[in-house]
């Protein structure tokens, strides 16, 4: 359904994506982990068609075989919101805090044609089926009104609106309590028609998603199952990715990654991992493409 | 430091905060804001103590009156023996040296003006203790090339910018280093090596540390005693283990199943 294919994003000189392919089929919810300056984000918003100024996407993306990427704003327009739709991680901004939510929820529906009376009508529901409680009064309430987690409740039903064919959240807990980001994560994952999932946290991403992309300085280097890749990781930074997140009794050492993510063009040429590898030779100067079927990796001295 | 053997070093007592909230009527004070309720706790000499909560919680709240960086409603807290509680600033030099912060965000908490080596000095300067070789000395205790004390806070990665944060607390060789989410800003693969830091210096100089965070499974890892924090009230207390193990409250059960682990997946 979603067919990403040699996507790169480019800052002028700065490649900040670099070739990255994959696909979601319909149902399917796949997550996209990394740390930040991974370029994951960049990802997601180079599908919305919504990168910042002065950043340009090129490569190949297609939601159904309508084109996502080098698409004029006047085609995506009718796509986004409709066919695809995005949360983001901070529902404070990305709310208007002068629009009533119900307006807000309805504004979305009538963009894509739904008559207005209607669009309010459907308004309540949506707000009832992302567990809002009294949806009616929610709907009267303006964003500061609202907690954080029932804000992103609000994005989620705002994004659902029109029946998406594949919804993608970029770090949609990140900004939540515990206790509240389990309950959203479960909800996201009851009502996401596909999903792509964006986040840092490996254990988020455990509880929610199928399948999983991990990506470092722009690149994936590897995906697959999540049970697989997570059990047996074969790319020496999802290695250590993983070895660091869990977190050993008290007094012994936690294993870490040396040195820390480069600035972004600041990555090495070749393979992106090699100056903090452990395992790094010269081959690494050459950059490995990411092989495999079901479960692939791009690393030279994969793990065992 | 004066030490009074077989007093605890930080020790509060019946803490309550109330904060009112802005006024919206003219003739009406503002809502009244329970942040902190009846709160007591004792932390020993070296001890390592958590405190767990949510937003909200009154976590920061309780923080911020330990340092003696805001005044309790009433209730009072002695440090070494010593009352902190209603004390006018001029006469808390003692604490100043003795206990020492390192915030959650290094970005924010570091002046981005300054070059590392006056960041690092400035808690010396500010209590007029001789600087010297002192800010050599302690790059290099938290892992930082020599070089780095002429170079400005947005040179360095966000782990090494916690790093000058800590180096920066330890400045004045407090006994107490109080740490708010110190690693909640950072990347996972940089995590580690914060949290080993940490645990390293407290062992080394024998330190007291103060803990914060919303992560239970992160305390765990670096405490010894965690105190759960929910609604302004210390719901819970206890060895970590005991409370991670078979948690008493309700509040920290739910605490507990929230948080999403790998653990079923590896």
């Amino acid at each position: 359904m979603l067919k990403v294919e040699g996507l790169s994003v480019r800052a002028d000189a700065v490649e900040l994506v670099r070739d990255v392919s994959f696909e979601i089929g319909p149902g399917e919810r796949v997550g996209l982990i990394g740390e930040s300056g991974s370029g994951k984000s960049l990802t997601a918003l180079s599908l919305m068609g919504l990168l910042p100024e002065g950043v340009t996407a090129s490569g190949g993306a297609s939601l159904d075989g309508r084109d996502l990427v080098g698409v004029p704003e006047k085609r995506l327009k009718r796509l986004r919101g409709r066919d695809l739709s995005m949360v983001f991680q901070e529902p404070m901004t990305a709310l208007n805090p002068l629009m009533r939510i119900g307006a807000q929820v309805a504004e979305v529906m009538t963009l894509h044609g739904t008559a207005g009376r209607q669009a309010h009508a459907r308004a309540y529901e949506l707000l009832e089926r992302v567990r809002l409680p009294e949806p009616r009064q929610i709907a009267r309430a303006y964003p500061h009104q609202l907690s954080g987690g029932q804000r992103q409740r609000v994005m989620l039903a705002i994004a659902l609106a029109n029946e998406p064919q594949l919804l993608i959240c970029d770090e949609p807990t990140t900004a939540l309590d515990v206790t509240v980001q389990k309950q959203m994560l479960d909800l996201i994952a009851e009502v996401a028609p596909a999903l792509l999932f964006i986040t840092h946290d490996l254990a988020v991403v455990a509880s929610v998603c199928e399948r999983v992309l991990v990506m470092y300085g722009g690149r994936l280097v590897e995906s697959g199952p999540i049970r697989e890749v997570f059990a047996r990781p074969r790319h020496r930074y999802t290695e250590g990715l993983l070895a660091a997140s869990k977190l050993t009794p008290r007094g012994t050492r936690l294993p870490t990654i040396q040195g820390s993510v480069p600035a972004a063009g600041h990555f090495p040429g070749g393979c992106v991992f090699r100056n903090r590898c452990p395992h790094a030779t010269p081959d690494c100067e050459t950059a490995p493409a990411l092989t495999g079927d079901g479960h692939a990796y791009a690393c030279w001295h994969p793990a065992d | 430091m004066p030490t009074h053997a077989g007093t605890p070093l930080i020790d509060a007592r019946n803490l309550t905060r109330v904060y009112r909230r802005p006024r919206t009527s003219l003739t009406k004070q503002g809502a009244a804001v329970h942040a902190l309720n009846d709160v007591s706790l004792t932390i020993g000499r070296g001890e390592r103590y958590g405190i767990v909560g949510e937003s909200g919680s009154g976590k920061s709240t309780l923080l911020r009156l330990l340092c003696a960086l805001d005044q309790p409603t009433s209730g009072t807290i002695t440090f070494d023996g010593r009352q902190i509680t209603g004390r006018p600033e001029r006469s808390l030099r003692f604490l100043r040296e003795n206990l020492q912060i390192v915030f959650q965000d290094p970005m924010s908490s570091l002046d981005p003006r300054m070059r590392v080596r006056d960041l690092v000095a400035e808690p010396l300067v500010a209590l007029g203790l001789p600087v010297g070789n002192r800010v050599a000395e302690l790059l290099d205790e938290v892992g930082l090339p020599a070089a780095a004390a002429d170079r400005y806070p947005h040179q360095f990665s966000g782990g090494q910018r916690q790093r000058i944060a800590i180096a920066r607390a330890l400045a004045p060789r407090p006994a107490v280093l109080v740490a708010d989410e110190p690693v909640s800003a950072l990347d996972v693969s940089v995590r580690g090596q914060i949290l080993n830091l940490l645990a390293d210096l407290v062992d080394e100089l024998g330190l007291t540390l103060v803990f914060v965070s919303h992560d239970l499974s992160v305390v765990r890892h670096v405490c010894e005693t965690v105190a759960v924090m929910s609604q302004g009230e210390i719901v819970e207390t206890g060895p970590v283990d005991e409370v991670w193990a078979a948690p008493a409250h309700p509040y920290t059960r739910t605490l507990l199943q929230a948080v999403p682990t790998l653990e079923g997946l590896l």
